[in-house]
């Protein structure tokens, strides 16, 4: 299968700091695959470079075959790729259904399609029932669903969830993970970031494993927890004190 | 969703205007009528850019000025005044494009300090400036009739002003209908979120201003064509612009009926006030009316309209 994403030596320095320092990842369309490292690793400046919210120092971005990065904001929605954010960012006075519509006039100018096709999309979240509740006045479990259903209206063909599971009671988390699943059979290729790796275990196909700004593990979840440089970024590991240890001179 | 209310409501307001203009013969009366919908009609077009969009501008005097000053330059170089609809249109926009370029894509308060600075400097342009008038500004040559855009008496100038209110409003009606009336309420209420759907900001702002400028400027052709006589403090003053900001805010921001609202607690608010307190130069009156103000902005800082819609919206249930 050829990747719907491409990401080489992407790199995004802030001052003298560097962010990212060479992250490399591959999305295969119609998988999904997880983003993951500890805090601080680079994980939402590299979806923010991939979105095109930020502009990357160096690196390519290549989607559907056309490189992407540095391309404006607003257009890389355009060109398929919808996101939600770590911290929520509702239309904070925007009804669930307007705020629905937002995404879905994208693809549909005229309004009343734009609402037929944000009903439907909200059917399949299941937020039709608050869809005329202020978006401000949702539990955070809700907002994260109100996000998701505002990204796919605009009918992405890769969709970026930044820790979408993150404060979710684990009941939540079990209807996140069911609607993962279904979005991911209506044809939606995932890419998304978590903290916490036992929520991406059971879903992803593939893991991404980034760490200090660069990509130090590509392949599956399974293998990804035995790896020895995944482990050792996590746990500030006891193995690094082993070979040490055993390596003294 | 539905725009029937407010198609009604518009009705009755036009059927009402209509029996005023044509019944009622008291000067005073039909002078309030008249300055309450100009009124209305520049706070809805505030209201588009700093409402709807959500980038407050202190500068829009200088769109109602293009209007004027169009039309005292069409009449006094014996052009017909009709013809300052296009031209002071035309000029607003693009002087609503040039200011707007730069500033409407930034964060913070750059876009209302341009639009202090750019009134500021076409206030100075236009008192400097001899084919402007200078700071004496212009007397229109009187005539009558509706091809020089006069009447004696002021039954058909309010029907005018009715025309511009309807067209202003079911513009606005049809903006919260459209793509572009959700796209700016979505960049008001949190840009990073609405450029992540694709919207783009600096060009759907700069179409809200220049169509907000044009509005204001439709309005300043028609108070100079009532007036007969424009110079600088009556239409390019920091004054008039401060006052179109209250009208939106006190009415209530970014709702369809606020600037209506709005213009008709300044008008009757303003000269009852200035009835009962004003003359003897003493500026009572002025301190009531800000004090009542400042109170509007305290306790209902959504303005009447606002504070109406979220009492709705409470009662429906939408806000927990």
């Amino acid at each position: 299968m050829s990747a719907l994403l491409e990401v080489r030596g992407l790199a995004k320095r802030f001052g003298s700091l560097r962010a990212l320092d060479g992250v490399d990842l591959d999305v295969a369309g119609g998988s999904l695959t997880g983003l993951i490292g500890p805090n601080g690793a680079g994980k939402s400046t590299a979806f923010a470079c991939i979105a095109g919210a930020e502009k990357p120092s160096a690196g390519s971005v290549c989607f559907r075959g056309r490189e992407i990065a540095g391309t404006a904001y607003h257009r890389v929605a355009a060109l398929g790729i919808g996101r939600t954010y770590q911290l929520v960012q509702t239309f904070a006075d925007m009804t669930v259904l307007e705020a629905v519509t937002t995404g879905a006039l994208l693809r549909r100018p005229r309004l009343r399609d734009a609402v037929a096709h944000a009903e439907e999309v909200l059917a399949f979240v299941g937020l039709s029932e608050k869809r005329y509740r202020l978006g401000r006045a949702l539990t955070i479990a809700d907002k994260k669903r109100l996000e998701v259903a505002r990204a796919l209206a605009t009918e992405p063909a890769l969709l970026l969830l930044d820790e979408v599971m993150a404060g979710l009671t684990p009941a939540e988390c079990r209807d996140a993970v069911d609607l993962l699943r279904r979005i991911l059979a209506r044809g939606v290729t995932v890419l998304m970031v978590e903290h916490v790796m036992e929520v991406l275990m059971p879903i992803a196909e593939h893991v991404v494993v980034i760490a200090a700004g660069k990509t130090i593990f590509s392949g599956t979840a399974a293998d990804a927890v035995r790896d020895a440089a995944v482990l050792a970024a996590y746990l500030g590991s006891p193995l690094e004190h082993g070979e040490i240890a055993g390596h003294a001179p | 969703m539905t725009a029937k209310p407010h198609l009604y409501a518009l009705g009755a307001i036009v059927v009402l205007g209509l029996l005023a203009a044509f019944g009622l013969h008291e000067a005073v009366v039909l002078d309030l009528v008249f300055t309450l919908l100009l009124y209305a009609v520049l706070g809805q077009s505030w209201n588009w850019i700093s409402g709807y969009a959500g980038n407050i501008s202190f500068g829009h005097a200088i769109f109602f000025g293009c209007g004027a000053y169009a039309s005292a330059l069409c009449v006094t170089h014996g052009l017909s005044p009709w013809l300052a609809i296009p031209a002071g249109a035309l000029a607003a926009a693009a002087l609503a494009l040039v200011t707007g370029f730069p500033t409407l894509g930034l964060r913070g308060h750059y876009f209302s300090i341009a639009t202090i600075a750019v009134a500021a400097l076409v206030e100075t342009f236009a008192r400097t400036t001899p084919w402007l008038g200078k700071a004496n500004g212009f007397e229109l040559p009187i005539a009558s009739g509706w091809a020089a855009l006069q009447f004696p008496q002021k039954g058909p100038y309010v029907v005018l002003a009715l025309v511009l209110f309807a067209a202003v409003q079911l513009a606005t009606i049809a903006l919260e209908r459209s793509r572009l009336g959700y796209y700016l309420r979505a960049l008001r209420a949190n840009h990073a979120a609405a450029a992540s759907v694709g919207i783009d900001e600096r060009r759907c702002k700069l179409i809200a201003f220049a169509w907000s400028a044009m509005m204001a400027s439709a309005a300043g052709v028609l108070y100079a064509q009532y007036t007969l006589f424009i110079d600088p403090p009556s239409t390019l003053a920091l004054a008039i612009s401060i006052d179109i900001a209250l009208i939106g805010v006190v009415g209530g921001i970014g709702t369809l009926w606020g600037p209506a609202a709005g213009a008709l607690v300044y008008v009757v608010l303003a000269k009852a006030v200035a009835l009962r307190f004003g003359g003897a130069g003493k500026g009572y009156d002025l301190v009531i009316y800000g004090a009542i103000i400042c109170l509007i902005a305290a306790l209902r800082p959504y303005g009447i309209v606002g504070t109406i819609v979220d009492a709705l919206r409470r009662r429906r249930g939408a806000v927990a």
